[in-house]
């Protein structure tokens, strides 16, 4: 929206030799050739414009931009000096793309300014104030003629919950500790013991303690496993 | 006051909504031409003097208090405040108050960027509702609500000045496309190799 908003660098007075007028015609000429660039005093142009006048002051946005521009030009006109290829064939493409922005923002600029109506009348109609709440229409409050009824109703709010009950989760879990002896006893008493004759009727949870509880044993020393076959049975044997 | 004005100012003192001509003729069971000097009448009655004013708002009149009344109605009623709208909230709803029933896509084709979110809260403000389909399966158009004329002090939709006053005179179109120029100038010499 900035291309809407007329800059003061642009609209900035400059008067040289070749030119008198605003800064923006001048640079508009220069785009469309009417002004031979190669002929344009710089220097004068840089003395004119980017000296301030008696009691007028820059501000910064102006200035930068004004700047920028000049440089622009030097910088084109460096290039044209050295003969220096430069784009003199207008870009097409760049042309009809300016156009069609161009187009577009002046079909939308009147729903902005519409925009800006509406704001003012936004404005304006702050003032008044409507009924909001018609009467007759709020929700009664509910009320009992029965205490005891009442009672029972907010008795409900200060019982305490029920305790959560655990029970589906019963499941009987043998410590690891109490396996480890179970274990230990056995091959004390049999010095060899089959890991399959241990789990028989243990469920997953506990075949897979016992042989953590084997496996336990083995670091400590106190057995040794032998498996003949993979996935066969685990002989569990005393080492003293 | 006639008979008539004074059951009107009535009705008009207990709705909380603007009461359109239909439904007063209803109501009273008389002439729309005798409800229209009726409302003359209290128009006149309230006047700059007084505390109420009549005013014709979304479709219908309503009483309502005299905008410099302001302060002391909301240290009655503490007044909910009033959410602010961004200006792309502005102008998207200038597009829909212009262009109702208009698509989403018609809306972002004018704006030149998307426009979803500002429409979804244009929604949940109530400002804007959806209207109708074009054709069946086709996208949803929406149109400005009774709730956007009360709020921005519209007599009825379309009660807005015409597009044409807003548009841009020749020089300033021709404005535009210099400014555009020299913003590619500036653009180059900004990206331009040294």
């Amino acid at each position: 929206m900035s291309a809407l908003t007329a800059s003061a660098a642009l609209t900035q007075r400059v008067e040289i030799d070749l030119f008198q007028g605003p800064f923006d015609l001048l640079l508009t000429l220069l785009l469309r050739d009417e002004v031979d660039l190669l002929e344009l005093p710089l220097a004068d142009l840089v003395e004119e414009s980017v000296t301030p006048g008696q009691d007028e002051r820059w501000d910064l946005d102006a200035a930068s931009q004004l700047v920028l521009l000049l440089a622009a030009m030097a910088d084109l006109k460096g290039r044209r000096m050295l003969g220096e290829d430069v784009e003199d064939e207008p870009d097409v493409d760049a042309i009809a793309m300016r156009e069609a922005l161009s187009a577009r923002l002046v079909a939308y600029a009147p729903f902005q300014r519409a925009a800006a109506w509406l704001a003012d009348r936004l404005r304006a109609a702050e003032g008044p104030r409507y009924r909001r709440v018609p009467p007759g229409t709020a929700t009664p409050v509910p009320v009992t003629d029965d205490p005891a009824r009442l009672r029972a109703a907010m008795h409900k709010m200060v019982e305490a919950p029920p305790v959560p009950s655990l029970d589906h989760m019963g499941v009987a879990r043998r410590p690891l500790p109490e396996l480890l002896g179970r274990l230990r006893e056995s091959i004390a008493r049999l010095r060899e013991v089959s890991f399959d004759a241990m789990v028989r009727d243990c469920d997953r949870l506990e075949e897979a303690l016992t042989l953590l509880a084997a496996l336990e044993l083995v670091r400590r020393g106190e057995a040794d496993l032998r498996q003949d076959v993979p996935f066969g049975d685990i002989l569990i044997t005393a080492t003293r | 006051m006639s008979e008539l004005a004074r059951a009107i100012e009535a009705l008009l003192f207990i709705s909380p909504e603007p009461l359109d001509q239909a439904t007063l003729v209803e109501i009273t069971i008389e002439s729309p031409a005798e409800i229209g000097r009726a409302i003359d009448e209290i128009r006149a009655r309230h006047g700059a003097d007084t505390g109420l004013e009549l005013a014709e708002v979304a479709g219908g009149w309503a009483l309502r208090t005299r905008p410099d009344l302001a302060p002391v109605c909301d240290r009655l009623r503490a007044r909910p405040r009033e959410d602010r709208l961004s200006p792309a909230a502005l102008e998207t709803l200038a597009v829909v108050a212009y262009l109702e029933p208009v698509t989403r896509r018609e809306i972002g084709r004018l704006r030149g960027v998307d426009v979803d979110s500002t429409v979804t809260s244009l929604l949940e403000r109530g400002l804007i509702e959806e209207a109708d389909r074009d054709q069946p399966n086709g996208p949803m158009r929406y149109q400005t609500t009774t709730h956007f004329l009360q709020r921005f002090g519209l007599a009825r939709r379309g009660d807005l000045p015409t597009l044409e006053r807003f548009e841009l005179t020749g020089p300033e179109a021709k404005a535009i496309l210099s400014r555009l120029q020299q913003a590619e100038l500036i653009a180059e010499a900004e990206t331009g190799d040294t």
